[in-house]
This record gives structure tokens, C-alpha cells and sequence, in this order.
């Protein structure tokens, strides 16, 4: 039995309706409890800020293109490289870093769970095994299934369950958290160089559209009582005037959940862009978040950019290639038989580029202008907009009206005409960084019944202490310390271990990983159908026996059961 | 006569790859494959026996006259009596000359080596059981 | 017994179809694999136990003695090597590398003699690929360049490309035109609709000609280019340019002839060129099972792929001075460890002599070439055969190893383990 005491704490819960109480945590055992005994370890928090550990729900760390990224970058190795030390390993990679250096730098920052932005099926095993590779953070994995052509011809034949049993068989075969839709129909598209400009254009030879997979997969989604809702990464990204796909796209969203969200759009900057071309291109995030602000079945996030070099990296084949033609970078591509897509290219977001002006106030807009913190969350796309490590750079933004108007005021000239940022007035506060950083995203994922996001009794203890006396700081004048204070916890704790103190990680890691094994009717399973089976061995390169990712693979996973309405 | 040598995998070598030990890998990689042209020219036949010379080194080897190697050229199967031949400058790449490397080729009554001496000349040590 | 879908663990096609029945713990017989499978599964020249040279030959010892003697070389060594990891499991590949963080070594794999140069030359334009049943499904268009799989990769036409059936091409063969391009007529050429002859060392001409072509420039091509006519030049491009789907194949006639990465470099150029007119993607041919499970270890572990070098106590790569045949040719390594691979048939023996001079540990399962070179031997199972484990396919699907039968031997990622966990309780000490 181990115990630990936190001291004197000062707490921001949102999920238990805690904002700024100084207050003791007890720990038994890696779960918050109501008291402990004598004999337990004391950490003295000091009165400053403390949250639960914090949560990304969408952030490319593991899995094949991600390490397409870091091999194709040995300049970007050698950027962000750091001895071995302590208990630590060799860490390399400022963008795209290496397993470990993922782990430790969001250790450092006091995050404690991570969703894997994209995982193909076929190549889950390799997810897997970065998984255990970054050892700190309890992670989950969105599985992809745009492209997917067992799916799309459910949804070709209008077959909700069809597509739920395939989704099922899926999950559980590969070990995977959630439904996860990029460029739906397009990546399929990409298979022959092309892609699809309208949620109504029906793919190349397989005769659906879009707007049909996400609705079937919604559908299917909440058939399965999933944790999560359906994770979109909506069509015709980064291109000017997408904002009308993303309407389009969330006016076919019905509310189907009580308990959360029906769609989680990700990275929406990308998909607010007004205008025709690159050289009148504006923002939209007025009309996104008037969309958003009247339907509390969608929750999205920022994919805010922030400037310098980084590597983009999507399931999103096309859109990788356009910034290919775009900028002539190094270019990778990686397509999945029968399953998705995925493109790699370096990029630099520039100050002097307008478009890239107009993005960065983008994000930022559309998370002022969303009135519900849960409904807006923060993320990157680490590392689509920027590595992750520059989170703290966007809470000061949020909190703090004066660091906007510093930094719009080295922007380029013209900003100021294609957006609003200036005009905001809003500065959110530590209970909405708190939502926007761990509660929003523990209810958004469906894990607070894990534990997660949250500090109550019976939660998981994953703590983050920050070194910012929250009574005594003035976020929206000393926006720097807000930003220091968020870049090095005082303390990380894990389970109730302490892994992280002052930016140094002093343990051995033992993450979990967890999945979703939603069950089905006999009736409706594919894997015995003989159809599915059939298929699956005339047309993939691997047998379906070899398929499934093996029990060794996640040496502490937690499966989640669902059952489907009765 | 001057050629250029090429080495690289082929099914016999492959076969027996993992039986280095064994006569029939020896069989497999110790063999120089020379156009039939080529052979006429050095006054040999097939199954003659060849020195084959580099800067790196020299090695003898088995002929085998086939249409699908080049005039002016030898094919060796990758492998320790190829690697003879090959020298270890990589021209800051890391990776030899495995392809192109100049040799001269001239008939020889010297035995093929077997695998145990070619180490040795190495500065191995055999392992005879 | 017959046991389905085990995995081969010999080349990169990885196929995991094979049919193989034991009898006990023997394997008799396999089905659906080519002669190299056959001879993977089947042979039976093992190693009997850890072997140790000394002054007056071999004697053959525990393997607990050979475990504290591999840890004493790598304690006592100031720049040991840790080469070969190509036919072993993920689980050894990543201990390697921890092995190597730990004692500051250099970790490198057998890439670097095989396609390493193709990995620098991602590393300089990127890597336009897929999975390979994207090719099996939609190519009609498969050009192999400087590779033979008729000998090397015998399956790779009739589960991947040339013969497999697709979802878009039900006709196979009939539906796809074949190009092959080497400086000899190989077994594949013969297979080939279009045989493209290069003289040696031309490769980058060709593609440099072709690229023009595709791009409107045709006018500046002589009536020769290393061998081949423009005629032809312009009708290969033409097809290329028609495909609904190229898939460019190519191997060490690309990495090993002069120019090694910039032979890729420019074909890797060529396929971006052609995705402005349609779908095309380039692939390597990796030669070993799981070389590129080594790649895809060592880079989420250090963020490099091969050449690794710990002993400024960060991971820092710089091929050419890290890789294995210039850390051996210039004699700096004083200690060695091998493991899955054969340097001694492999490497250039000026490279490889240097080996015999200084302690080699040696952990492979046969007699090898590399076995006179070093000083200590130890057998371990076989990744596939009786260990199980993760592999990488030539295009990136990892697939899992079965254990086929059961043996004695001691997998060689707990060798590892035990060794690491030595160092360590020396070190810590």
C-alpha cells in the first residue's frame, strides 16, 4: 500500500465544481481517497496551482507516420536532442520527438494521457509498441476508418449495423479507443491522386459520399454507446473557403448523447477559412463559433498554429501533397491498402506570411468566441501547428488580452483586415484553461469514468503542480509567468507516483494503454461472415489470423467493454 | 582481362545462407559468372577455374558462362569470396563499392579456398565441428 | 500438425501464408513458400551451445559464463559495436539499442550495406510509398529498377505486383505492364513487357532523362542515354504518364552502383514528378525480413534509423563516420558485438578482418561466416522459427513472428536482457 499526501493545494476541478480551494489530496494506492495515514509520503504544493494531469485529445506521437517523421528529419533529431541522464534516455527531436522525448517533455508539463491522433488498423501493432515506449502517459488510439472499404460499403448499402460490426470487430481486433474519420471519402480518393472537394461528391468507385460516412458512422458510434463520440477531421482542410464544408458538415450532426458530444471536430482552424484563394483568404471562426455555440452536440479543437518550423503530418494524403506542390519540401506519403492515407511534409509558419497571420489569429478566435470552455479545447495538432511543448505560449494567449496585442502588433500589416483577434476582449481564466487543458477533454474522450480529468474520490491520481501562485498572479498582466509556470510542473504525479519534479522525470514509466471492445449481436458480427472474411483474405496482403494485435502488446491495457442498445 | 565486377543475392546463395558451413553454400557464392564471350577470349571453359583481382584483395573462383551477364563484366554472389574483392571505402556513405568495382581476371589451376581458409586469411580462427 | 499463417522470416515480403507441418518439434515440410522459405524452415545446422576461443582453440561453455563474459568485453571496451539485428525480433532489436545508450557504443544495422543510401536519400526529398496491397490492388504499372525478385524477393510478383490479383485489376498480369530496368537481362526481365538495358553506372542519367521527359523537355535528350534510346525513353515515360497507378520497385543496383543515394534521391524525384500527371509511388525492395524493423526501432528510440553513435552520451548520427564499415575499416571499435547477421560474409573483409583483432561476441543461432572472426559464440532461437516477436515488412506493416515449434535454445532478446541487466548492475555499482 502506498500513500501519498498532496498539501495545500490550490485546485481547479471543474468536473467537481472545485476552482481555486486550497486543499489536501489524498492518495492510496494511485487513487484519490478521502484521507490517509500518518505514514504517507508528503509533498507540500505550496498554495500554487494544481490541476489533474493533464489530457491531449489529439496529438500525433505513435505509430507509422509518425516515425516516418523522425526518420526523414535527422536535422530535426539533432534539434532537439538531450543526454541521457538520471533515469532518463537519450531523447532527440524538436517536432517529431523520439518516444521518450515525447514522454518526458509532457511529464514536464504535467500531462498525463494522451489520444493518439491517427492510427491505420493494419499497422496498429507499430502504435502499440511506441505506446509502451513512451512510458509516462497513459495513452488510446483514434482508429481511422475514412477510406475504410468494408465501411464505405455499409454505408453505400445504408447499413448502420453493418457498419457498427465492422467498427466493432475493428476496435477490438486492434486494439484501438475510437472512430476516427480523416478527409472522409477522400483518402480513398487519394488511392488514385485524387481527392473530393464537397461533402456531397461521392467517391471514386465506391459510389458514397462524405456527408454519408460520417452520418452512418455517427450512427454506428453511438449504436455501440462508444466512449467517445466520432473524432472528425473534416474535409477540404486548409483550403481557402473550406468554412462552408464545416457548416455543412456540422449541420448534419444530430445531438445523440446526453452524456457528451455526438461529433468531436479536431483542429477546426483549418477548417475556418473564408475567401477563394491564398490572396483574399479570411477568417471564419465568427461563423464557426456561432455554429458551435448553438449546438451542444459538437465539442471542437483549436489546431492553433504557432510560428516557426514544424513537421504536418495527416492521415490527410491530398492535403499533404498540395502543400508539396505548394512549397517543394521534402514529401512523404504513406497509403494504407483498403483503410486510409497519410502524408508527411516540414512547414514553416511565418510572421510575414498573411495567410499564416490569419491562421495563427484563427485558432485563438475560435476559442475566445466559443462561450462553453468545454466546447473549445486546446491543441495543436502537435505537431500540425506546432510541437506541443508550446502550450503554455497559447494559455498566456488566451488569458491575456495584452500578450495578443503585443504579439498581433509583430504580425503582418494587412492581419488585422482578415480577422477579428484584436477586437476580442475575452481572457479566459484558470477554470477554463482547466476545462480547456484535462475536464473538457476527460468528458469529450468519455474517460471520466476512468478516473480521469478529474480529482475527486475514487479518481486516478494524476496530478499536475504547477509553480504559479494562482491567488497572487495576474494572468492577464504577468502572462510570462503564467507561461514559465506552465512549462515545469513543480511536481507530475501518476498514479499516485511521483514520475516528474522540476522538469527532471525520476522514475521508470508503466503507462496504460486503453482500448474499446464493443460488443455485438451474433447476428450482425462480421467475423464469422463469410462475405467480410472472403474479402478481407482476397484483398489485403496480410491473412486475417495475423490481423489482430496480440495480448502481449499491452502489457497493463485496459479494455473497456460497451454493449449496444437492446 | 580487365571487368567490372558486380556482386548480389541470388536463390542458390539465398538457399544456403544460413548453412555457410555447408558445400553447398560454398558451391553457391564461390562461383564467378562470366559472359560465354569473355571465357573464349581468356581461353577457358566452363567450370575453369579464374583468379579475380581488386585493390582490396584477390580470390579464386569457379566459372559459370551465362548470356545474362555483360561483356566486360563478372557477377559473384554476395558472400565472403565476393567480399574479397570489395574494399571498405564507402566515400563517406557508409556503403561499399559492392557494384563497379574494377578486377582483373586471369585462369588459374589454384583450388577455390573453402570458407574456414578464407577467414582465416582473415585472421579467423575455424570452428570444425 | 500444420500450422497456418505462420510468418517467413527470410526476406522483406514478410509473407505470412505459409502453410508449415511439424512433427513433434521438427518442421517437415512447408507450403505456399518459395525455395528460401523452404530452406529457413527446414534446415537444421545449429549451433549446439556458447562456444569460446582461446589460445588453444574453442571449448564450449554455459551460457551464464557466456553472459558474464559478452557483459565483461562491453564494460571493459572504450567504443564497442553492436552490429547486424536484421533477422531478429523487435523485443532484441530494442535492447540492442539500450544496450548501447547504456555502454556508449555504436548501434548499427545491416542497412547500412544494403539500403542505407536509400534511407539518405529520403532523408534529403522524402519517400512517396504505400503498403503493398495498394499495389496489388490498383497498379498497372510496375516498373522494378535495379533489382531482381525473381531471385531475391521469389514471391514478391505473385503476392504483391506482376501476378496477384487486385480489387481494380481481376485480370493480374493481363492488367498490368511490367518494366523492368537493369544493366543485365535478368529471370525478371525476362518476365518484363519492357526491358529497359542501362549501362553500369547510368542509372542517374536515365532518370534524369526521364524526368525531363515527363516534364515537357523531351527536346533536350540525345538519341542515347547510357545505353538506351530515346525512343524508348519517351515511351516509357508515356506510360508512365497513362498509368491510372505506377508502383517504381528498386534495389541495390540503385544503392550500391556510383552515385548510391543520389540514384534513389533521383528516382524518389521522378515518382514526386509523376504525381503531377497521376498516382505514383516508390518502394524499396529490403532484402532482410526485418531490416526495417531495426530502422523503425532504433529511430523511435534515438530518432535515428541506422549508425547511431552514444558515446558523447547523446544519440548522434553521421553516416559515413558512424556507420559500421567505416568505424571498422578505420580500426576504431575495440569490441564487438554481433548479433542476427553475418558481417564476415557480408562486409568487405578489410572491414570484417578487423573483428578477428579485437573481442567479437557473436549471438546467432548457425555457424556463420562470422563465427571463425569472433572470440565468443552464442546460439539463441531463431525470430519465426521457435521465438516469437515483432517484424516490419518491407512497406511498414508490422506483422508478429510465430513460434512454430519449441526448443532449448534461449531467445536471444532475453540474452540481451540478461546482459543489459549486468551492465547495469556493474555500472550502477
Amino acid at each position: 500500500m502506498t500513500e501519498l499526501l498532496v498539501k495545500n493545494a490550490c485546485v481547479f476541478d471543474p468536473l467537481n465544481g472545485i476552482s481555486m480551494d486550497v486543499m489536501d489530496i489524498s492518495i492510496r494506492d494511485g487513487r484519490v481517497v478521502e484521507s490517509v495515514s500518518a505514514t504517507a509520503e508528503v509533498i507540500d504544493a505550496h498554495g500554487c496551482l494544481t490541476l489533474p494531469g493533464g489530457i491531449d485529445s489529439h496529438s500525433h506521437v505513435c505509430g507509422t507516420k509518425v516515425n516516418f517523421g523522425r526518420y526523414m528529419s535527422p536535422e530535426d533529431m539533432r534539434a532537439g536532442r538531450t543526454a541521457r541522464r538520471g533515469k532518463m534516455h537519450v531523447t532527440s527531436g524538436y517536432y517529431v520527438p523520439t518516444t521518450f522525448g515525447n514522454s518526458y517533455r509532457y511529464s514536464t508539463m504535467g500531462y498525463t494521457t494522451v489520444l493518439e491522433g491517427a492510427m491505420a488498423p493494419l499497422e496498429a501493432r507499430h502504435t502499440h509498441e511506441e505506446f509502451t515506449a513512451t512510458p509516462h502517459q497513459d495513452m488510446m488510439a483514434n482508429t481511422l476508418f475514412d477510406g475504410n472499404w468494408a465501411i464505405m460499403e455499409a454505408v453505400q448499402k445504408r447499413d448502420v449495423k453493418r457498419a457498427a460490426a465492422i467498427v466493432a470487430w475493428t476496435l477490438s481486433a486492434v486494439k484501438g479507443y475510437s472512430i476516427k474519420l480523416t478527409n472522409p471519402g477522400g483518402t480513398e480518393a487519394w488511392g488514385w491522386g485524387e481527392d473530393l472537394t464537397s461533402i456531397h461528391e461521392p467517391v471514386p468507385n465506391f459510389n458514397v459520399t462524405p456527408a454519408e460516412i460520417i452520418t452512418t458512422m455517427i450512427a454506428a458510434n453511438e449504436f455501440l454507446h462508444l466512449p467517445h463520440s466520432v473524432h472528425l477531421h473534416c474535409n477540404n482542410l486548409g483550403k481557402p473557403g473550406n468554412y462552408q464544408t464545416t457548416l455543412e458538415t456540422f449541420d448534419l450532426v444530430p445531438d445523440r448523447n446526453n452524456g457528451r458530444q455526438t461529433l468531436y471536430a479536431t483542429h477546426v482552424q483549418f477548417h475556418a477559412y473564408g475567401g477563394t484563394t491564398w490572396r483574399n483568404i479570411s477568417s471564419k471562426s465568427e461563423e464557426i463559433a456561432h455554429s458551435v455555440n448553438a449546438k451542444p452536440q459538437i465539442v471542437m479543437d483549436m489546431g492553433q498554429i504557432m510560428f516557426g518550423r514544424t513537421m504536418t503530418m495527416t492521415a490527410d494524403g491530398p492535403m499533404e501533397f498540395n502543400l508539396y506542390c505548394l512549397h517543394h519540401n521534402k514529401w512523404s506519403n504513406h497509403d494504407v491498402e483498403l483503410e486510409t492515407g497519410s502524408g508527411i511534409i516540414p512547414v514553416l509558419y511565418s510572421k510575414k506570411s498573411l495567410v499564416n497571420c490569419v491562421m495563427w489569429a484563427i485558432g485563438l478566435e475560435l476559442a475566445l468566441l466559443t462561450k462553453n470552455p468545454y466546447q473549445c479545447l486546446l491543441a495543436t495538432d502537435n505537431p500540425n501547428g506546432a510541437p506541443f511543448v508550446k502550450y503554455p505560449e497559447i494559455i498566456g494567449l488566451l488569458m491575456s488580452k495584452r500578450y495578443r496585442d503585443e504579439e498581433f502588433a509583430t504580425l503582418h500589416n494587412d492581419t488585422g483586415q482578415r480577422t477579428i483577434i484584436s477586437s476580442i476582449e475575452r481572457e479566459m481564466d484558470w477554470n477554463e484553461i482547466a476545462i480547456m487543458t484535462r475536464a473538457g477533454q476527460a468528458k469529450a474522450l468519455g474517460i471520466t469514468p476512468q478516473g480521469k480529468g478529474h480529482l475527486g474520490v475514487g479518481a486516478e491520481a494524476d496530478i499536475a503542480i504547477y509553480p504559479i501562485r494562482c491567488r497572487n498572479v495576474d494572468p492577464s498582466t504577468e502572462y510570462r509567468k503564467v507561461i514559465e509556470g506552465f512549462q515545469k510542473t513543480m511536481y507530475t504525479v501518476k498514479r499516485g507516483r511521483i514520475i516528474a519534479r522540476d522538469g527532471e522525470v525520476i522514475v521508470e514509466g508503466a503507462n496504460s494503454t486503453f482500448w474499446v471492445n464493443p460488443s455485438v449481436p451474433e447476428e450482425i458480427s462480421v467475423a464469422t461472415d463469410p462475405e467480410f472474411v472472403r474479402k478481407f483474405e482476397e484483398y489485403y496482403t496480410v491473412r486475417m489470423g495475423n490481423y489482430p494485435v496480440q495480448d502481449v502488446y499491452l502489457p497493463r491495457g485496459k479494455c473497456i467493454r460497451t454493449e449496444v442498445l437492446p | 582481362m580487365n571487368a567490372i565486377l558486380n556482386t548480389g543475392r541470388t536463390i542458390s546463395q539465398g538457399m544456403a545462407v544460413e548453412h555457410k558451413a555447408s558445400p553447398g553454400y560454398r558451391a553457391a557464392v564461390s562461383v564467378c559468372y562470366i559472359n560465354p564471350v569473355d571465357m573464349m577470349d581468356l581461353g577457358i571453359e566452363q567450370g575453369a577455374r579464374v583468379t579475380l583481382t581488386s585493390r582490396a584483395g584477390r580470390i579464386v573462383l569457379t566459372t559459370r558462362a551465362t548470356e545474362m551477364v555483360n561483356q566486360g563484366e563478372v557477377f559473384v554472389p554476395l558472400g565472403p569470396y565476393a567480399n574479397h574483392l570489395i574494399s571498405a571505402q564507402t566515400h563517406a556513405t557508409g556503403m561499399p563499392d559492392f557494384k563497379g568495382e574494377p578486377v582483373d581476371i586471369i585462369p588459374t589451376d589454384e583450388t577455390v579456398k573453402d570458407i574456414n581458409d578464407v577467414m582465416e586469411e582473415i585472421g579467423g580462427v575455424r570452428y570444425d565441428h | 500438425m500444420i500450422i497456418k499463417d505462420a510468418v517467413c522470416p527470410f526476406c522483406g515480403c514478410l509473407c505470412d501464408d505459409l502453410d508449415v507441418e511439424i512433427d513433434g518439434q521438427r518442421i517437415i515440410r512447408v507450403q505456399n513458400g518459395c525455395t528460401l522459405a523452404e530452406s529457413t524452415f527446414t534446415g537444421s545446422t545449429r549451433l549446439q551451445a556458447p562456444i569460446r576461443r582461446t589460445a588453444s582453440g574453442w571449448e564450449m561453455i554455459s551460457y551464464d559464463d557466456a553472459i558474464t563474459d559478452a557483459a565483461d568485453i562491453l564494460l571493459s571496451s572504450d567504443r564497442p559495436l553492436l552490429y547486424g539485428w536484421s533477422s531478429t525480433h523487435g523485443e532484441t532489436q530494442s535492447f540492442g539499442v539500450h544496450i548501447a545508450e547504456l555502454i556508449g557504443g555504436v548501434i548499427d544495422n545491416t542497412s547500412t550495406v544494403c539500403h542505407g543510401p536509400s534511407i539518405l536519400a529520403i532523408q534529403e526529398v522524402g519517400h512517396p510509398g504505400c503498403t503493398l496491397g495498394q499495389v496489388k490492388n490498383r497498379a498497372d504499372v510496375i516498373i522494378y529498377w535495379g533489382c531482381n525478385p525473381t531471385e531475391a524477393h521469389p514471391r514478391h510478383m505473385s503476392r504483391y505486383t506482376t501476378f496477384a490479383t487486385g480489387f481494380f485489376v481481376p485480370e493480374a498480369q493481363r492488367g498490368r505492364t511490367v518494366i523492368v530496368v537493369d544493366t543485365r537481362r535478368t529471370e525478371s526481365a525476362e518476365i518484363a513487357d519492357e526491358f529497359i538495358r542501362i549501362k553500369r553506372g547510368g542509372d542517374y542519367q536515365v532518370l534524369s532523362a526521364l524526368r525531363a521527359i515527363v516534364r515537357g523537355k523531351g527536346n533536350v535528350i540525345p538519341n542515347e542515354v547510357a545505353g538506351v534510346s530515346r525512343e524508348q525513353l519517351i515511351r516509357i515515360a508515356e506510360i508512365c504518364k497513362n498509368a491510372k497507378f505506377g508502383a517504381i520497385f528498386f534495389g541495390l543496383g540503385l544503392t550500391m552502383s556510383a552515385g548510391k543515394y543520389k540514384n534513389v534521391r533521383n528516382a524518389i524525384e521522378l515518382t514526386d514528378e509523376l504525381n503531377r500527371h497521376t498516382k505514383f509511388t516508390i518502394s524499396p525492395l529490403r532484402g532482410h525480413a526485418n531490416v526495417y524493423g531495426s530502422n523503425e526501432v532504433f529511430t523511435w528510440i534515438t530518432g535515428y534509423p541506422y549508425a547511431v553513435d552514444f558515446a558523447r552520451g547523446i544519440a548522434f548520427y553521421n553516416p559515413g563516420e558512424t556507420t559500421a564499415v567505416d568505424i571498422l575499416r578505420r580500426g576504431e571499435c575495440d569490441a564487438a558485438l554481433i548479433v542476427a547477421s553475418d558481417p564476415g560474409a557480408h562486409l568487405p573483409h578489410s572491414a570484417a578482418a578487423h573483428l578477428a583483432k579485437i573481442p567479437t561476441i557473436l549471438i546467432d543461432p548457425h555457424q556463420t561466416a562470422t563465427t571463425p572472426l569472433c572470440r565468443l559464440q552464442i546460439p539463441c532461437t531463431i525470430a519465426g522459427i521457435d521465438a516469437e516477436g515483432t517484424a516490419y515488412r518491407m512497406d511498414g506493416v508490422p506483422i508478429r513472428y510465430k513460434k512454430i515449434v519449441e526448443s532449448s535454445y534461449p531467445d536471444d532478446a532475453d540474452l540481451l536482457r540478461r546482459i543489459h541487466d549486468r551492465i547495469l548492475e556493474v555500472k550502477g555499482a
